[in-house]
Order: structure tokens, then C-alpha cells, then sequence
């Protein structure tokens, strides 16, 4: 950016804290008129809260913002919109018991002015009247974005657009961010995804500690020269260290140990169609799907909250016939959600979180577990919870937050461990971490099944990867010799090339 | 090949009616067993008639209108235990200020009491919003406060109005006969009148944005905090018109009657009429009939020959096996998809 040439949005010494926990120290962020800028940086770098600033969702502690080199006061959301910046939140902000048509009224847009965007998406035939507790996760994404580009705003920020989004879905939000570009207008895009980054962004702002560590010009820029600049030198070599099994010792030998779980022929309606599978003790067998592909029933029928409408699930040798996930619980089969306010309470302290799988055991002999302060201070350490923030779950990280989710059943124990999606939204150096954790329990003799939606991992932390595909499973491969192109083949029906 | 394919759920995919019915499945089921109930009350009567029809619609606005006032809070996202009181509060403050006056100063007076009703009533919005003190606890308060502001303001029974305001309310000079048709149509008026703006203005929306999910409504640009206040001014205008109501009724007014029996019955009839009390759900059209069964089934169960004491037994079960069969048709519907 040469100095002639105004900033579009420039931001000055953002601070927030919330209590004792500092958020952004200082942070500076400029974009210029007609860039695709990157916003980078590890899980509690700061990102969300700059974003939440910068859309007046709160206000700064100190700091400047200016567009177009006017000084703005953002006091409320609205203030923002009249700004030009509209923002496409990572949860979409849209009232589940309206319908989509009443949610664009309620923002003050036109419905004529969204549907050209819906077009775009190929979204038109979508049927307004629905309610939006009946649409699909990422259709509503698409939706806030469309939402977003009606307002025509000068920058368009996108918080973690593409997590939920399937690949041909990605690709239409690229299309449209490449578009938005031409126009001469901006996008500021946080991901987790640096490939996403490197394919799309032209410049990049780095954020570590909440301070601004680097603005890189990415053109001709390597993954781990990004990697690099998020974690500091010393932690990148972790981070990218690339083969977490090569740290922790990939489980030999497999065919011996005892099967834990084993699935045979499990339907669900039309939605679950005949999936089998034998999970053993000491293994990390990875799942991989497109969204939709019937993933979700099967892991709410593993996990008790779902009975199958036939096939048996056999758990350690006996069939297993949950009436909820309590029973599934008591033999040993764990599951850790996709949505982290789903297995958390997120007012509650990490220690109460982390020992709430325990009160099983306290209501069973009304007493409590005499070693539960022992289990927990065990969980914390072993996962390296930042506890800053500890008397309130919400107030952590998503990264921590995640992590406390699994640890939730480090303290109380298991045989197997469901895991979905665990590391959605979450930076590199704690999905190391998580990963790091798999590999570790798995070591001890755990059983893990873990459905990821980010392929180029499956080879890095599975052993065996099954691909489902319409409520089947349609492959299964290796996962160390598996590529991403096999998978993703496999996960769009196609034929499987040959290997 | 994709994995959601937009048709999926595209426009004619689901047949219109069934969402229609879905969508307003309550509204429709619970006018059904009203109107059952009223034809099933005729066959117990011999002369059954307009007067009876009469005694029910005038006897049962006030409920009515105080159902339709605690809908609008708690759709917004509140609940107000107040608004009992408040309608005692209008009731006797109208009844004191009517005496002896001519039509149209009733009527004057009337609307003067809406919106001092409102402005009264957003203060209990604005306590809460500024105070971050739960709804629940801050209409205790106020329940507690209008009540005594009432027996202040009318010691003792008495007070007085027009004939042409009984009328309005009763359709006879004398608060008792056999036209049904002004209070049909002072019910029809407002609550036809709260329902639109509820559902189509922008404004109203975003009550039951704010309802429900009040982080997404913020960050779609709705003043969460306003929009609470002004429900509570609504609802507040609306328990007046409860008030003024029952003043037309009785042609005097009463500040011994306690303000949070009512205010229960005006519970009741949400939850009956399909008003979700964690908010963002329900339809005020739905309030009206669940409003009027909640009123006579007291004299159905006579006329039945059901001791009267053991009425509000029924009347409490009903609430619960309605719960349950509308609960047990939704979990239905979501294990067929």
C-alpha cells in the first residue's frame, strides 16, 4: 500500500479486557480500499474481540477506529452498518423463531435487495416463509452473508465463514469474496484455514497476545512462514511439527487388541443406511463426510441420545441398547460435541465442568468421590487449560473451552471416546494440543472415533479413516497412506480412483 | 452432489397447508375446543341463547385483555407479575374519576388511563433493563405497589361511570343483557390490532426477536433494551384496558380484590394459549379463546353438575393434558422428519 493511498478502515491501539483477562492489548489493523486482508492469529490471540469492536458489538477500552480517515464513534451495531462495515458472525445472528423473511425485515433490509445474492449462491429457490430453527447450519451462514452483502458495505468481515460449509459451498463464498474485490470494496477474513488464507488474501494481520505481531504481504509466502509468525518461533516447530502420531508413537500391532465398539448394520430411517464398523482398543479410527451424509445420527446413536432403528451396537462383547446417553456413559462410551455449550455450563467454574461427569458416581453412594479434587488438578494439567479465566467457562477461549470438554472425561474415565468435529473453529497449536491428547490416550489403550470435517489432519492423527457417504459407508482406507484427494473423492460418492 | 442441496428444502417441497396448520396449529386447535366447549354448554342449558353468549364475551374480556397484556410481555422475553394489580390499579382509578361524568369525558378519561397505564408500566420495563434485576422479581415489587396504590387511590368500594361506557363494554346501559356484540368487537379491535402489529410491523418483530435470542437481535441492529420497555408499555396500556373493562362491568370499582389472583389467570391462559414462557413463540389470537375457556369453565362445570369447588381441579388438569398433548404431537412430528 503506497502512502498516498487512504486506508479504508484503520484501527489504532484497540485495548479490551474483560476482568482480569486483557483481550487485546494493543492492536492495529489497516485495510485498504479493494483487498482481501487476513486477519491471523492463535485461539485468545484477540481476533474475535477486535471483530466484536470493530462491529460496535462492545466498545474498546481505548483506541481509534477511522474510515476513510473520518474518525468513527461506534456506539451500538448500527452505528458500524452506517460506518460500510457489515460482519458475518461465526454463530449466525439470525432469531430462530422467525421466519428468514421476517429476519431480513427486522434487520431494516428489503427482501429484493438480498435476493440477488441468494441467486448468486444459488439460494433463490429457498422458500422465505421458512422458520430458521428448520434450516440447515451452513444455509443459514450463507443466508447472514447474503444478509451482509444487501447492506453494501465498504468492508465486509467474515468471521470463520467457511467452518461449516461444505467445498462447493466454500467455493461460492470465494467467488463472491473475489467479486467484492473488483467492486473495489474490502473483506476482512479470519480463519483457521491457512490454505484458505495463502489462495485468497492479500495482506495479512497477525495478532498474538492481543497485540499486532506482523502485516505480511502474502504474496509468495509459506504456510509455515504464517504458522510462524501466529506462535512465536519456539512453538511453531510444535505446531507444525506435522505428524503427531511421530511424536507419540503410532499403536502397532492393532489387530490383536480387543474390539470395544463394534456397529453392525446400524439404520437410522433414511438417514443412517446399514453402517458397520469394529473400533479397537488403542486406535484412532478417523471419519470423514460432506456434510449431511448421515454423520450426525450415527454419532447420536454411538453416544445413547439416539436408538437405532435396527443392527446392534456391541460394547466390550455386549450388545448395548442405550435409552440415553446415561447408559451409553456407564459403559465406558463418551462423547465430546460439536457444539462445546452443548456439553459444557458455561456459567460455571473449569473445576465444576471438569468434575461434572463425576456426580454420577456422587449420587450413586451420596457422597462424593473422595479423589475427585485429585481428578480434576490431573485433567487440568494434563491438558494445559489456560485458567486465567477459570471461575467461568464462557470466559475462556473456544480453543480452552474445547479442551475442557474432553477433559471433562480425562477426570471421570472412559473406554471410548466419541469425538466430533473437536477441533472446528480452533487454532492450530490447540488443535496440535488435541491432537497431541488423542494420540496419548489412544497410547493408554483408549478407543477413539473421531469425525473431522478438515481431511489433510486425517492423516496426521487416525489410523484407519472411513469416508460415509448418503448413510453408508463407502470407503475405508489407511489413514497414512490416504490423500486428500482419495477422501474427498470418496466423500462425493465418486468411484475411488485407484490408489 | 451437494451435501444440503438447496430444493431440499425449497419452496413446494413440503405441501403449504400442512406448514400452515403446523404454523398455526395451536391457534386453530385451541378456537376448536372453545367453540366445542360453547356448543357442548348449549346442550347443558335449555335456554341457551344470546344472553348467555352475552354473559360469557362481556364477563370474559377482562381476562381477555389481561391474557393478551402478559402475551406481549412474555413474548418480548419478560413476564409480569403485575399486571393483576395494574388492572385493579385502572379499574378503581377510573371508576373514582367517571362518577358522575357525562360520555364523553368517560371516555376521555378512558384513553387518558391507556397511556398513563403505559408510561406507568414502561417504568417497570425501564427498572429492569437499567437495573438487570429479573423480570420475575421486579413485577413482585410492582405487583405489591400497584396494588396498595389502588386501595389508595379508592379506599373503599364504590366510585361510578356512564351509561354510554358500560355500554361500550357491554352492550347495555346496565352492564347486564343480551347484546354480545360491542364487547365482540372491542376484543376484536385490539387484539386484531396488537396481532398485526405484532407480526408484520418491523417494530413488533422484533419483540419476538428479542424474545427470542436477544444477542442475534442486537446484532441485527434491534435496541434490545427499548424494545423490552415498549413491551412492558403495551402490555401495561393493555391490563388497563382490562381494568377499564371491569369497570364497565360492575359499574363501580373494587381495590379489595388482590391483583396477583388475576395475574395468574393471565398466565394460565398464555400457556393455553400456546405462548412459549421462555418467549420469542406464541400468537395473541390464541390468547382470546384460551382467555374465555379459562373463564367459563366455572359455569359449564355447574351447569355439568360438578361441585364447584372441585372446578379449579379440572381447571388446573386441563392446563397440564393440554401441555401434554401438544408436547406429545410435537415430539411426533420430530421423529417423522
Amino acid at each position: 500500500m503506497s502512502e498516498s493511498t487512504q486506508a479504508l478502515l484503520a484501527a489504532r491501539g484497540i485495548a479490551k479486557r474483560y476482568g482480569p483477562v486483557v483481550a487485546l492489548r494493543s492492536a492495529d489493523l489497516t485495510v485498504a480500499p479493494g483487498e482481501i486482508h487476513a486477519l491471523l492469529g492463535a485461539n485468545g490471540a484477540g481476533k474475535s474481540t477486535l471483530v466484536k469492536i470493530l462491529s460496535a458489538v462492545f466498545g474498546a477500552d481505548a483506541g481509534t477506529i477511522a474510515v476513510n480517515g473520518a474518525p468513527a464513534r461506534l456506539r451500538k451495531p448500527a452505528d458500524s452498518v452506517a460506518a460500510g462495515i457489515a460482519t458475518v458472525f461465526q454463530d449466525p445472528a439470525l432469531i430462530r423463531d422467525l421466519s428468514l423473511e421476517q429476519n431480513l425485515r427486522i434487520s431494516n433490509l428489503d427482501v429484493g435487495a438480498v435476493m440477488p445474492w441468494l441467486e448468486r449462491m444459488q439460494l433463490d429457490s429457498i422458500d422465505l416463509d421458512l422458520q430458521v430453527r428448520d434450516v440447515p447450519l451452513a444455509m443459514l451462514r450463507l443466508l447472514d452473508l447474503a444478509r451482509a452483502l444487501a447492506k453494501d458495505p465498504q468492508l465486509l468481515m467474515l468471521d470463520e465463514i467457511t467452518a461449516a460449509l461444505t467445498t462447493d459451498q466454500t467455493t461460492f463464498v470465494f467467488d463472491l469474496m473475489r467479486e467484492w474485490k473488483e467492486r473495489g470494496r474490502s473483506v476482512l477474513f479470519i480463519t483457521h484455514r491457512l490454505g484458505e488464507v495463502l489462495e485468497m488474501s492479500d495482506r495479512a494481520t497477525i495478532l498474538r497476545n492481543g497485540t499486532n505481531v506482523a502485516e505480511l504481504d502474502l504474496e509468495g509466502v509459506a504456510e509455515t512462514e504464517l504458522v510462524r509468525a501466529m506462535l512465536g518461533e519456539e512453538l511453531a516447530e510444535a505446531a507444525t511439527g506435522e505428524d503427531a502420531t511421530a511424536r507419540t508413537g503410532r499403536t502397532i500391532g492393532n489387530g490383536e487388541r480387543p474390539i470395544v465398539l463394534e456397529a453392525r448394520d446400524l439404520r437410522l430411517r433414511d438417514k443412517v443406511n446399514g453402517v458397520s464398523f469394529a473400533l479397537r482398543a488403542g486406535e484412532i479410527l478417523g471419519l470423514t463426510a460432506l456434510e449431511g451424509q448421515g454423520q450426525d445420527e450415527l454419532f447420536q446413536m454411538l453416544s445413547g441420545d439416539h436408538r437405532p432403528t435396527s443392527g446392534e451396537l456391541v460394547v466390550n462383547g455386549k450388545p448395548l441398547t442405550a435409552r440415553s446417553p446415561f447408559d451409553a456413559i456407564r459403559q465406558g462410551v463418551v462423547l465430546v460435541p460439536a457444539e462445546r455449550q452443548h456439553a459444557l455450563l458455561p456459567q460455571r467454574s473449569v473445576r465444576e465442568n471438569l468434575s461434572t461427569p463425576l456426580y454420577n458416581r456422587i449420587s450413586r453412594w451420596f457422597t462424593l468421590a473422595r479423589d475427585e479434587e485429585e481428578r480434576v488438578s490431573r485433567a487440568v494439567e494434563r491438558l494445559d487449560i489456560d485458567i486465567r479465566a477459570a471461575e467461568q467457562v464462557q470466559r475462556l477461549s473456544g480453543g480452552n473451552q474445547q479442551k475442557v470438554t474432553i477433559g471433562r472425561w480425562l477426570a471421570a474415565g472412559f473406554d471410548t471416546l466419541l469425538c466430533f468435529d473437536p477441533t472446528r473453529g480452533i487454532d492450530i497449536q490447540t488443535k496440535a494440543q488435541i491432537y497431541d491428547l488423542l494420540r496419548e490416550l489412544a497410547a493408554d489403550g483408549a478407543a477413539v472415533l473421531l469425525y473431522t470435517s478438515e481431511l489433510r489432519e486425517i492423516p496426521l492423527v487416525c489410523d484407519r479413516v472411513l469416508v460415509m457417504y448418503s448413510g453408508r459407508v463407502v470407503s475405508e482406507q489407511d489413514a497414512r497412506t490416504a490423500t486428500e484427494e482419495m477422501l474427498l473423492s470418496a466423500a462425493h460418492g465418486l468411484e475411488e480412483a485407484p490408489a | 452432489m451437494t451435501a444440503t442441496t438447496p430444493s431440499a428444502i425449497a419452496a413446494g417441497s413440503r405441501r403449504p397447508w400442512r406448514r400452515w396448520v403446523r404454523r398455526h396449529g395451536w391457534t386453530t386447535g385451541i378456537w376448536i375446543l372453545f367453540l366445542a366447549l360453547i356448543a357442548y354448554y348449549s346442550t347443558l342449558i335449555p335456554s341457551f341463547g344470546s344472553f348467555q353468549v352475552a354473559s360469557i364475551v362481556n364477563n370474559g374480556s377482562p381476562f381477555v385483555f389481561l391474557a393478551a397484556a402478559q402475551a406481549v410481555i412474555v413474548i418480548a422475553g419478560g413476564i409480569d407479575l403485575g399486571v393483576g394489580s395494574m388492572l385493579v390499579l385502572t379499574s378503581v382509578t377510573a371508576a373514582r374519576l367517571m362518577e358522575g361524568q357525562p360520555f364523553a369525558a368517560t371516555i376521555l378519561i378512558g384513553i387518558g388511563i391507556l397511556l398513563a397505564a403505559a408510561v406507568l408500566n414502561s417504568i417497570v420495563g425501564w427498572i429492569i433493563t437499567v437495573s438487570q434485576v429479573p423480570d420475575i422479581v421486579v413485577t413482585l415489587g410492582s405487583l405489591y405497589v400497584f396494588q396498595g396504590m389502588a386501595l389508595w387511590v379508592l379506599p373503599n368500594p364504590g366510585g361510578g361511570t356512564s351509561e354510554g361506557y358500560r355500554y361500550l363494554f357491554t352492550g347495555s346501559n346496565t352492564g347486564i343483557g343480551a347484546n354480545p356484540w360491542p364487547a365482540i368487537a372491542m376484543i376484536s379491535i385490539a387484539i386484531l390490532a396488537v396481532a398485526w402489529w405484532l407480526g408484520r410491523t418491523r417494530r413488533g418483530l422484533s419483540l419476538y426477536a428479542v424474545g427470542s435470542d436477544t444477542t442475534a437481535a442486537y446484532l441485527s441492529g434491534i435496541r434490545a433494551a427499548r424494545v423490552k420497555i415498549l413491551s412492558y408499555a403495551v402490555g401495561g396500556s393493555f391490563a388497563a384496558l382490562a381494568g377499564l373493562a371491569t369497570t364497565a362491568i360492575a359499574g363501580r370499582g373494587n381495590a379489595t380484590t388482590f391483583g396477583g389472583n388475576l395475574t395468574l389467570n393471565s398466565v394460565a391462559a398464555i400457556v393455553l394459549g400456546g405462548v412459549a414462557l421462555t418467549g420469542g413463540i406464541g400468537s395473541v389470537i390464541a390468547v382470546v379463546p384460551a382467555g374465555l375457556i379459562l373463564f367459563f369453565l366455572n359455569p359449564i362445570l355447574s351447569a355439568m353438575g360438578v361441585d364447584p369447588n372441585r372446578a379449579q381441579i379440572i381447571q388446573g388438569l386441563l392446563i397440564v393434558i393440554v401441555m401434554m398433548v401438544t408436547g406429545l404431537l410435537e415430539w411426533r412430528r420430530q421423529r417423522r422428519s
